[in-house]
């Protein structure tokens, strides 16, 4: 079976999204959106403590209020339901054990104590204002540093330390690298805490059908079948006793996609109540209890020959995980992506790195867009500028010479991944002729001699997505996300439906898959209907996230989508009484060229199954039309690009104007260049966001000063330049449909492209930039420092 | 976020919002825009008995002139309303430039200056207006009414002279020179300033006859520098004079450190709003 579409109509094209109709007029139907009959409410008293006993709970007061059905503690589901353990093969890894209510012991300002269940959410409220708790402060620990080195107060007293990870990853002679290196260029790199910020705050909604004694629950997740399995284990139930359904989720960026303890609240409530049974965080909880990410100290060192070739690099990363280590991705995540990843697109010879990874009295961390990644880039982008000024060659040539180069494919990286050969130069080249590189370079120089503080940053990177089988999405982790599977069919009206397992995050995924459909069996993206985010539809999938839905559920659609073709010609062909390879199909339509006789889907779905008499006996034993396949692409593939950012700093107030943005990305064949272009563009604004404002601030007893948007700072349109996305595809991956994953790079290389440029343009003072976001308050420091040591 | 339970009253006049503020001591609050008091009732920082709603008060919405020259704008005008205003535009176009930092267009088309002024927010734009435009504060309250300065107004961050039982009627501002500078520095657009800064200037014979300096966002209320206002009068503006500007505004402010910025850093900024302030008042004065 070979997986190229001849003649592809609508792979490729700017197909209108699908979903865009009902999302922009307000017609989504999002988890707070769904309004079961009698309903109940639920409101979460949180841990006002970073690590504290508890000591006592006294719950009679808000029992007591009006309109309250339950409230329940740590101490009443415990005696009811498991677990959960984020577990992982890798070797010293320590679980910590996942309640969904605090038992004995609070870790984090923000963990759920208490759920209170009443008639709407404002009484909840109110109940929720009447509960008591008594609590024995503990010392808390924010500083990943000192959570190392401590010595008692552990958050996890069973392991004997805040320790949850110790790994090490060597590759060549890194010593011999080191000691043998022309010049060694190092830094201690920062990369603060931050956190997704979706649009959707997380949302559950668990519909009790009384006459099944079934729920369904309605999340705004990412991962649809990874919280089904998960819930199916925790409250000890079948498949089908389970539902969980993501219609629309308004945006994820990897914050919907662990297992929330709110989803095992409202769900063991709804059981136990017989009720339907919601929850919807505000902005406050979605802020301080959502999975938090990055939070790294990363010293790294990179060693260089005499004529600036890349011989080996060094680093030791230290990993806050906050409270505990999440599932199914544990707490290694993020700190062993930037292992994996921190060598780069680079020809690194020699490389070692050591990850630590701690327990801190903060937010669970989790996954983020780029995961690992948009850290990593950060921290060899700024080592890769280092070196190119020490050896006073340009930047985008120091990158090319160490860039690896179209021969040298597959190449295995110090971390042992592989790359499989993607438009690295190729991306770095496209990029500097779009932004005219040599120009911008003049007027750069033309315009720091005016005294203007402006400066031009490059950024390049390459990422594993579409991971198949070989190759976990995190360390060891306790799933495979190997596989996702389609199902397409037509069916008695002569309709096409395809069933996939991802979820709708905005991404417009239905609109890409959709248009792989309708370029297998023939017809118009429109008259596809594509069903997902529903566990109940699907044997198995995990979700929508790392840049996988494409490349997997696509893939599974040229599967699913191709056999369905071959059954419908097949029956085409005997109502036709021809050869198939006479029949051409379009439009929903099987044509003959030759005789101009036609057949619409729909007569032939009639014919198969409601005048199955046309056929002869053997073929009706044979003749659906509908077919269903897995995709597992073992390994995944490479997706490559260079950014280029241009930056102006006010030299007197600070503030950073990122002026033009020039992404080339080969993510191979592009489905649709509309969609991708929005990705790109979206995940630039995101990796801006993370350069410029956005940081996650504890106070030294675990207090989180940004728990609302007037603190923590996302960018808004005024302060994201207008994103020239541009595509290459240079060489073919060996996916199916050549597919490779897309949505998270703008988010990795943009921190290090704004910090690259910021860094241009504060290069008469010398300024190394080694800590995000660059706000004005860090400039002007930098700056004052700085200038007090030039005179 | 739900605010606690609350007794809603729609008052159709002042003197029934008077009564009803005197009849809960302290513990009913006045709504308009509800900008401000909305958050904080969700966050459950504040627990009134009662709100009483003063959006409907026709009186409050008026912007009229006064006698001798004065404007007088109701409490309950929006600061889309001073936005668009081409009367007042014309009289104090600093108010036109000021309202588009106020926060975004959804706030401005709620929010009143009553609510803005009573509130407080020294890092807010309309209690730094009154300040340089020398404006009068007319209240009322169950002694009746009298009027405020705005130097006399405001007491501390969210702190004013109003009493419990006063409502603010409306801001009465005298005429005010017409060149004017104003410059915020804010981490995002529409974001509390890190450091404003307002000038006014007027000129007699290309020379400085009357100054304003005031800051916000740098102490515990809006600050005016009359120390700096006195010494650029009789002058041009030059590099020494507004270097020394700078500099007293830098010595008259006293900000905090936040999560957005340093003591340090603001007090830096200070001198830079209020420098590209003067300039700027000073290029219109003299064109």
């Amino acid at each position: 079976m070979t997986f190229e579409v001849m003649r592809p109509k609508y792979v490729g094209a700017r197909v209108q999204r699908k979903e865009d109709p009902r999302l922009l007029s307000g017609s989504g139907r999002y988890a707070a959106d769904v309004q079961p009959t009698r309903a109940l409410h639920v409101a979460i008293l949180r841990s006002d403590y970073a690590h504290a006993l508890i000591r006592s709970i006294n719950l009679d007061l808000a029992r007591a209020m009006p309109g309250v059905i339950d409230v329940i503690d740590g101490e009443a589901l415990a005696s009811e339901l498991k677990p959960l353990y984020a577990t992982s093969r890798m070797p010293g890894y320590k679980p910590t054990a996942l309640w969904p209510l605090a038992r004995d012991r609070v870790r984090y300002v923000g963990e759920p104590v208490v759920a209170v269940v009443a008639t709407d959410r404002y009484l909840a409220e109110d109940a929720r204002a009447a509960i008591q708790i008594e609590y024995a402060a503990l010392p808390a620990v924010t500083d990943a540093n000192l959570s190392l080195t401590a010595q008692s107060d552990f958050l996890h007293p069973e392991h004997g330390s805040n320790l949850l990870v110790s790994r090490n990853f060597s590759r060549g002679n890194i010593e011999q690298a080191i000691s043998e290196a022309f010049r060694v260029v190092s830094g201690q790199y920062r990369f603060t805490r931050t956190t997704p910020v979706a649009i959707e705050p997380r949302a559950y909604t668990a519909e009790w059908d009384r006459r099944l004694a079934r729920l369904t629950l309605h999340s705004a997740t990412q991962a649809p079948g990874i919280i089904r399995d998960a819930l199916a284990e925790v409250l000890e139930l079948n498949g089908p006793s389970i539902r969980v359904l993501a219609a629309d989720v308004g945006g994820g960026f990897g914050g919907k996609v662990s297992l929330y303890p709110e989803e095992v609240i409202v769900c063991f409530l709804a059981q136990k109540l017989t009720r339907s049974v919601k929850y919807v965080s505000d902005r406050q909880e979605d802020l301080i209890s959502t999975t938090q990410a990055f939070d790294q100290t990363v010293k790294a060192e990179m060693a260089l020959d005499s004529s600036g070739r890349i011989l080996g690099i060094r680093a030791s990363i230290l990993g806050d995980a906050g409270a505990y280590s999440i599932y199914p991705w544990t707490a290694a995540l993020e700190p062993m992506q930037i292992a994996g990843f921190l060598p780069g697109p680079y020809q690194v010879p020699s490389y070692e790195a050591d990850v630590q990874v701690v327990a801190t009295n903060k937010t669970p961390s989790g996954p983020y867009r780029g995961v690992g990644r948009p850290g990593a880039c950060f921290i060899l982008e700024r080592l890769i500028d280092k070196a190119a000024k020490e050896f006073g060659i340009d930047p985008l040539e120091f990158r090319r010479k160490n860039l690896v180069q179209p021969d040298q494919f597959p190449y295995k990286t110090g971390s042992g991944i592989v790359w499989d050969k993607s438009g690295f130069i190729e991306c770095l080249d496209l990029a500097a002729e779009v932004i005219d590189y040599t120009t911008l370079k003049d007027n750069r120089d033309a315009a720091k001699a005016a005294g203007r503080w402006f400066g031009i940053g490059i950024a390049s990177y390459a990422e594993l997505t579409g991971l198949g089988s070989r190759m976990s999405a995190a360390p060891g982790m306790p799933i495979n996300t190997g596989t996702e599977s389609a199902s397409v069919e037509i069916d008695a009206t002569g309709s096409v439906i395809a069933t996939f397992g991802t979820a709708s995050i905005g991404q417009g995924l239905e609109t890409t898959l959709a248009q792989i459909v309708a370029d297998e069996i023939g017809v118009r993206p429109e008259d596809v209907t594509i069903v997902h985010g529903d566990s109940a539809a699907i044997t198995h999938s995990t979700g929508s996230y790392a840049s996988r839905s494409t490349v997997l559920a696509g893939g599974a659609a040229h599967k699913a989508g191709k056999e369905v073709r071959e059954k419908l010609l097949k029956a085409a062909g005997f109502l036709m009484d021809c050869e198939l390879l006479e029949l051409e199909i379009e439009d929903g339509v099987v044509r003959q060229p030759a005789t101009n006789k036609v057949l619409s889907f729909k007569d032939i779905g009639r014919a198969v199954y409601s005048e199955m008499g046309r056929f002869p006996l053997a073929l009706r034993q044979e003749l659906d039309l509908r077919a269903t396949s897995f995709y597992d692409p073992e390994f995944g593939t490479t997706t490559s690009a260079t950014h280029i950012a241009t930056v102006d700093i006010d030299p007197e107030t600070f503030e950073v104007r990122v002026l033009r943005y020039v992404a080339a990305e080969d993510c191979g064949r592009v489905i649709n260049p509309q969609i991708v272009e929005g990705q790109v563009q979206g995940g630039v604004a995101q990796g801006i966001g993370v350069a410029l404002m956005e940081e996650v601030i504890h106070d030294p007893q675990g207090q989180i000063f940004t728990a609302s948007l007037v603190d923590y700072l996302v960018p808004s349109a005024a302060e994201v330049p207008s994103i020239e996305a541009v595509h290459l595809e240079a060489f073919a991956a060996g996916t199916i449909g050549g597919y490779r994953g897309m949505g998270e790079g703008g988010t990795i290389g943009a921190p290090a492209a704004v910090a690259n440029a910021i860094a241009d343009a504060l290069s008469h003072l010398n300024i190394d930039i080694t800590e995000l976001p660059a706000t004005p308050e860090r400039l002007f420091r930098l700056v004052t420092t700085a200038n007090q040591e030039k005179a | 976020m739900k605010p606690p339970p609350f007794e809603y009253f729609r008052a159709s006049n002042p003197e029934e919002a008077v009564a009803a503020l005197g009849a809960h001591g302290g513990n009913a609050k006045l709504i308009a825009g509800g900008q401000s008091l909305m958050p904080m009732l969700n966050f459950r920082l504040l627990e009134p008995e009662l709100l009483i709603d003063i959006s409907k008060i026709a009186s409050l919405k008026r912007i009229e002139k006064g006698s001798s020259g004065r404007w007088v704008i109701g409490a309950g005008v929006r600061h889309r309303d001073i936005l668009v205003s081409e009367v007042l535009g014309n009289s104090y176009p600093i108010l036109r430039a000021a309202m588009t930092h106020v926060a975004h267009v959804a706030i401005r088309n709620r929010g009143t200056i009553g609510g803005s002024l009573a509130h407080g927010d020294p890092a807010a734009e309309w209690p730094m207006l009154a300040l340089l435009l020398d404006a009068e504060i007319e209240v009322l309250g169950r002694s009746g009414q009298r009027m405020i300065e705005a130097k006399d107004f405001f007491l501390g961050a969210l702190h004013t002279s109003l009493s419990e039982d006063e409502i603010i009627l409306a801001i009465h501002l005298p005429p005010a020179p017409v060149a004017w500078g104003f410059f915020e520095t804010a981490r995002r657009a529409g974001d509390f300033a890190l450091a404003g800064a307002g000038v006014l200037l007027e000129t007699q014979n290309g020379k400085i006859s009357e100054a304003r300096i005031a800051l916000l966002g740098l102490g515990e209320t809006p600050i005016r520098v009359y120390d700096a206002e006195a010494k650029l009068e009789g002058e041009n503006l030059n590099s020494t004079n507004r270097a020394a500007a700078m500099e007293a505004a830098k010595a008259a402010c006293q900000p905090m450190t936040d999560l957005h910025a340093s003591a340090e850093f603001r007090v830096h900024l200070a001198g830079i709003m209020t420098g590209r302030s003067l300039d700027a008042a000073w290029g219109q004065a003299i064109c």
